[in-house]
Formats: C-alpha cells, structure tokens, sequence
C-alpha cells in the first residue's frame, strides 16, 4: 500500500506493473506495458499531475484491500483471469480513479517510439516537420455549388 | 509603469480585447492591457515535444480545473452539465482554439421575429458585416466564397485549407445524402500570410501553433497594437473595477505575479475577460453605487450563460484512407442543413455540423469524444479499429438564453490570491435535447453515406464549454440588458464590455468571428463617439 504522501512501495510498483500489463497486454514482439519500463515514466507523470498521483494511490490501496485478492495470496498469485476480474471490480467501485489511472498509462504507452513504429506512426514531436500540405482541390465541390442559396433572410 | 493613466485599460489580450486594443490604437488612444497569463513562445508549444499528448491531457488541457498553472482560477463546475473552457495567456483561447471561423448568418440576431423564442439582437448582420471582413483579414483567413447557406460575403484572402481524403470522403456522404456542406473558413494559413508561416498539417491545432500559422491573437492583432504603443503588462489578475463619487469607473485593482496590489487608471474600462471571467469580475466590484456587482442594476450579470452543447458521433471506417490524422483537427467542413427552425421538428432553431478528423495514437486510446479503448484482452484489435480510421460530425446546437443558467461567485473556492472563484450553474434544455438527437439521427445517416461501417454517438460532450456566451447581455432596454449596442454599460458610461458576454442569442456556429467583429464596431464607437475618452 503506498505511503501517506503517495510514494509507492516496492510491492505497490511489482503489484502496479503486473496490473499494467493486464491494461495493456503483449503484442507481437511488444512486452505488456508494465514490462516495458513505464512505471517510471508513470510516477514521473503523477509526479506533475496531482489527479493521476491521488488515483493511482487509491488504486493501489484497493487492490491492496481486496478480500479475494488478499485471501488468494496477493495479486501477482492470481492468474490473468482472476488478475483482470480483480481490476474490473476496482474499475467498477472507483470508476473515477481507475479512468484516471487508464489515461496515464495509455498516455505513457503510446508516446514510445516503439510503440509507433508497431502501428505505423511517425515517432517524436510532430514539429518543426510536420507533413505536407496539398492545395485545396475544387473539383470537389461541383455538387454543392449546384444549390441555390438558401440561407434565411431576416428584417433589419 | 504601474500607476500611470491610461485612456482605455483593458481586462484580457484574447480574441476580443486584441482586436480592441489594435483599433483603439489606430485611433491614437493610450492603451494598456492587464493580463493575468503570460506571453506563450510557440517554439515551445507541446507539439515540439515528443510527449505532445501528454501535455495536451496535463498542462496544455482546455479545462483550467485540470491544468492548474497558476495563471488559471478554478471553475466550480459541479452544477453544470457542460465544463466551461479557456485559456489564460496573451492571446487568451485564441492559443489553442482551433480556429474554425464561421459566421453567424443574419437569422440569428432576429431570433425573436423569425421564431418567437428568446430576443433580437439591437445590432444586425448588416452591421458587423464590414467588420467580419477586416477581422478575416486581421486574423488571416483561409476558405471559398459561394457558400449557399449563407450571404455573399468578399473574397478570403487564403484558398481553403484541403480537406484531405477522410474530409473528401465526409463531402461525397453528404452529397449523396443531397445535403449542404462546404469547406471550412479556417484562421489558419494556408499558404504564407502577413509574415507567418503556411500550415504544415501537422494536425492537433488545440495545442498552439508552432508555425504561427494559426490566427492568434499574440501572432495577429497584438504585434501590430504593441507597435502602436500598447502595453501588455501580463501577470496581472484583476479583481475590481474600481469607481468614484459618482459611481463612474477609475480603473482596475490587481495583483501582479508576486501577490503585491496595483491600482490602475483609466478613462475608460473594456472587460474582455470571457463568458465566465467577465461576469465574475463585475460580481466582485461591489461599491456604494453598485450594490449587486458593477454594472448590474438589471441583475443580469452573470445570468443567461449559453454554451454551445455538444453532441458527437464518431464514424469508423474500414478502408484504408491513409494520414487521416494529418491536418487541421477540426478545420475541414461544415453542414448547415439544419441550421434553420422548421415547422414540422420538435424543437425550434438549429444545429451545424463540423467534421473533426482522427488524432493521435494517445488520443485514440483515451478516446476523444467517447469512451477509451478497452483494457485487456482485445485492446490492440479494438485500438487497430479505431486508429487513423475514424471521423467525427460534431453537433454544434443553438443554445437559447434562460436565466436559470448562470454564473455565480462561489462561496468557498477561491484562486491563489484568495479571490473568490465563478461557480457555473448550467442545465442543457429539453430543446437542446430534442435538437441533439435530432442531430445525431442525422449525423449516423451522413456517416454511413460516407461509408462508415459503425457510428458511436456521444450524446453530449461534458468537456466542450469553448464558448463562452450571455453573461452580460446586450440590449436596447436597460432593464433587460447589461450593456447597450455599442457594448457600453447601461449603468456606467465608460465601462464597456466586448467578449462573448454580450451576446443575446448563441446561434449554431463557434462565436470568435463575431466576437471579433463586435470588439472592433465597439473600438470604432469609442474613437467616432467617445473623444472625451481621449486625453
């Protein structure tokens, strides 16, 4: 369970990474995303971002306090059925904080580049490059231009 | 320097006080500004940062509720369906608007003639006509004359924006449908302008605008005011117009960035501290001779917020359309089919559609409109579905005035100098309802016209309080408005108002160039009728 000012135990960040790779699970030649480093990234985020730090300590706390998942011998005892029945009834209970907790890690997962290079997105800052910007093309509008006007006259 | 009179002070750098501040100036008035932001460098805009996404949902997020620089004040937005949205900086929301321009159309100042619901505007189409023309010029806008749902207008000194394949696809959908669309005007270079760079696609122009290819204030009117001599002192948060024996405003009191008090005159005071910001201020300067908040013997301030309520449907399509993420986020097309009341309908008045195309691998996976990709088994399909597949007709509704949506002054919240912070109170109507619906029936039709395979409808957007509006309403009659036709305040003749508060009616369209064109018909009043305002 993580401290009173929010720093996570090393059981919280074991507990923490295994739950992230449930989130967000291998994929071809990419580990799940609690195995692929961003924990550190995550905590860095929260760090800066008060919402995502207070709902990942609450999270955690509720992982860590619920009955199956203690009786069962703690999360990482759980097979991956039972790990994800275990956040769903979070997710269910604290909707709000494990929305919270969803968004960072997606954020942190899909800002690495080799995330980007598995579906095909250009990776790093998208300035000063950005992409090419082709002319208006005209032609387009040869139905539209067919219609009379029709916007509503009104008195002065 | 701190103390010394000016002419005109005005609250806010934003769409409007801009616009104020360069034409006052023009005009040969002294001129200063207090903004409680600060200036932005585009060099430094989220986009030139690997972690863009991160910081558009964090630091760069358009609720100041969860970007929490210091330059924000809270919201208390618990009593409203609809978070109000802004920007606290030079140039205010113009930095990360994205710059969709349209016009309101000559029905809507005459909502009360044509439709018999809310009021007529004191002021036309006709009025402001000149005055959207210099503001497109101003802020440099790019689209195509011949639009047959609205007027004549002059020629855009920019060809449109290109609507990119997924724009093009959207277009063929309604044309099939026989229904109206047409490029989007856009305050978005699309070819160099004025010194700026053209765009270069990059795609999410919420998040500032590197390039300065997009029309903000700092990059457009305030250079030109600067060099006419304003001054933009930034840091300054405002919280009371100040008055004398006689009830007539003196100038403002703020504080600096240091927490240290300033007392600033002027001849005249222009608020153009948004929908939210403005009606705040007013309700905190309380006098002898304003019992209820400056300017509010009507007791209007504050009253009459409109949003424009948001309805979302997003499309997903299986073909394989490639970069639809490239490109001006919601700069593509717009839909007034059913912009107009009609007899047979259930509701009166009408909505617009505007196409936003897909975004970034973050931003597909949080979900833009609707709900975040699955967790667990089946996240990477579901992302595959949605990534770079997608396109979204927003539903921008007419939202008509009632008093009962309001801003307040909160009781307890405050901002980091211990002024109290607005409270929004704000329920969507049964005719907005009735017109979303309506709206998202219509937007499933377009979508699968266009070829969509799936659509999923957001019924209504909490996150989509852009625009700002009615909080300080304008009218003939002082005992139904706050301030008269030419934005000055009923009750204080040099006090005016000039942002989106003095609306009376929403319309269907995103505001900005009308609130443009309001701030300058007003600078024009001032410099043609108000000389004693002149030292």
């Amino acid at each position: 369970m993580p401290t009173k000012e929010g720093t996570l135990t090393n059981s919280d960040k074991r507990n923490m990474r295994a739950v992230m790779d449930r989130l967000i699970p291998p994929v071809d030649d990419l580990p799940g995303a609690g195995s692929m480093g961003l924990l550190e990234e995550i905590e860095r985020m929260a760090e800066t971002h008060d919402r995502y730090r207070q709902s990942m300590v609450r999270f955690l706390d509720a992982l860590t306090l619920d009955m199956s998942v203690e009786v069962s011998g703690g999360f990482l005892a759980l097979d991956s059925d039972q790990q994800d029945e275990a956040i769903s009834e979070i997710e269910n209970s604290i909707s709000g904080d494990f929305a919270n907790v969803l968004e960072v890690v997606y954020l942190a997962y899909y800002s690495r580049p080799e995330v980007h290079r598995r579906i095909g997105w250009r990776t790093g800052p998208l300035q000063p490059q950005g992409f090419t910007l082709p002319p208006f093309d005209d032609a387009i509008l040869e139905n539209v231009r067919k219609r009379d006007p029709f916007w509503r006259r009104a008195p002065d | 320097m701190p103390g010394s009179s000016v002419d005109i002070l005005i609250i806010g750098t934003g769409a409007s006080g801009a616009a104020a501040a360069w034409r006052l100036s023009e005009a040969g008035f002294k001129v200063l500004c207090l903004e409680q932001g600060d200036w932005q460098q585009t060099d430094q805009y989220p986009t030139a940062h690997a972690n863009w996404e991160f910081q558009g949902a964090t630091n760069f997020a358009f609720d100041p509720n969860i970007r929490g620089l210091p330059e924000d004040y809270p919201v208390n937005d618990s009593g409203s369906d609809i978070s109000p949205l802004m920007f606290n900086a030079v140039g205010g929301s113009t930095v990360h608007w994205t710059a969709h321009t349209p016009r309101f159309h000559p029905s809507d100042f005459r909502v009360r003639s044509l439709d018999g619901v809310a009021d007529d505007w004191p002021i036309s189409y006709w009025d402001l006509e000149n005055y959207f023309d210099l503001n497109d010029e101003w802020m440099g806008c790019s689209g195509i004359s011949g639009d047959p749902a609205n007027p004549p207008r002059s020629q855009r000194p920019m060809p449109p924006l290109p609507l990119g394949p997924d724009g093009e696809r959207i277009a063929r959908g309604f044309d099939k449908l026989g229904w109206h669309w047409w490029p989007s005007d856009s305050y978005i270079n699309s070819e160099p302008y004025r010194g700026r760079n053209a765009c270069n696609n990059c795609g999410p122009n919420g998040l500032g605008c590197y390039q300065k290819a997009k029309g903000s204030t700092d990059v457009t009117y305030l250079p030109e005011a600067v060099k006419n001599g304003v001054e933009i002192r930034t840091g300054a948060r405002v919280y009371e117009i100040t008055v004398d024996q006689d009830g007539r405003a003196t100038g403002a009191m703020y504080y600096d960035s240091d927490g240290i008090e300033h007392h600033q005159t002027a001849r005249a005071v222009i608020i153009a501290a948004n929908g939210v910001g403005t009606p705040r201020l007013m309700l905190l300067s309380k006098s002898k001779h304003h019992p209820d908040g400056i300017a509010n013997s009507s007791g209007l301030v504050g009253k009459n917020l409109m949003f424009h309520p948001y309805a979302m449907v997003t499309g997903f399509f299986d073909d394989e359309e490639p970069n639809t993420y490239q490109g001006a986020l919601g700069n593509v097309l717009m839909s007034q089919e059913f912009y107009e009341t009609r007899k047979r309908r259930d509701f009166v008045r009408g909505y617009s559609y505007q196409m936003n195309r897909s975004s970034g691998p973050a931003k597909t996976a949080t979900g833009l409109t609707i709900e975040p990709v699955r967790w667990g088994e089946g996240h990477h399909e579901e992302f595959a579905e949605r990534f770079g597949k997608s396109a979204l007709l927003a539903i921008i509704s007419e939202d008509l005035p009632e008093e009962s949506n309001r801003v307040e002054l909160d009781p307890k919240l405050v901002d980091s100098n211990g002024i109290p912070a607005p409270k929004v109170i704000y329920k969507v109507s049964r005719n907005t309802r009735k017109l979303l619906d309506h709206g998202i029936r219509n937007a499933e039709k377009a979508l699968e016209a266009a070829g969509a395979h799936r659509t999923v409808a957001n019924p209504l957007l909490r996150g989509g309080g852009w625009h700002l509006m009615g909080t300080a309403r304008m009218g003939d009659d002082p005992e139904r408005s706050v301030v008269d036709r030419h934005c000055q305040s009923h009750d204080v003749d040099n006090l005016f108002v000039i942002d989106g508060s003095v609306f009376v009616t929403s319309a269907a369209v995103n505001p900005t160039p009308t609130i443009q064109a309001i701030a300058l018909w007003t600078a024009d009043y001032i410099a043609r009728e108000r000389t004693d305002l002149k030292n």
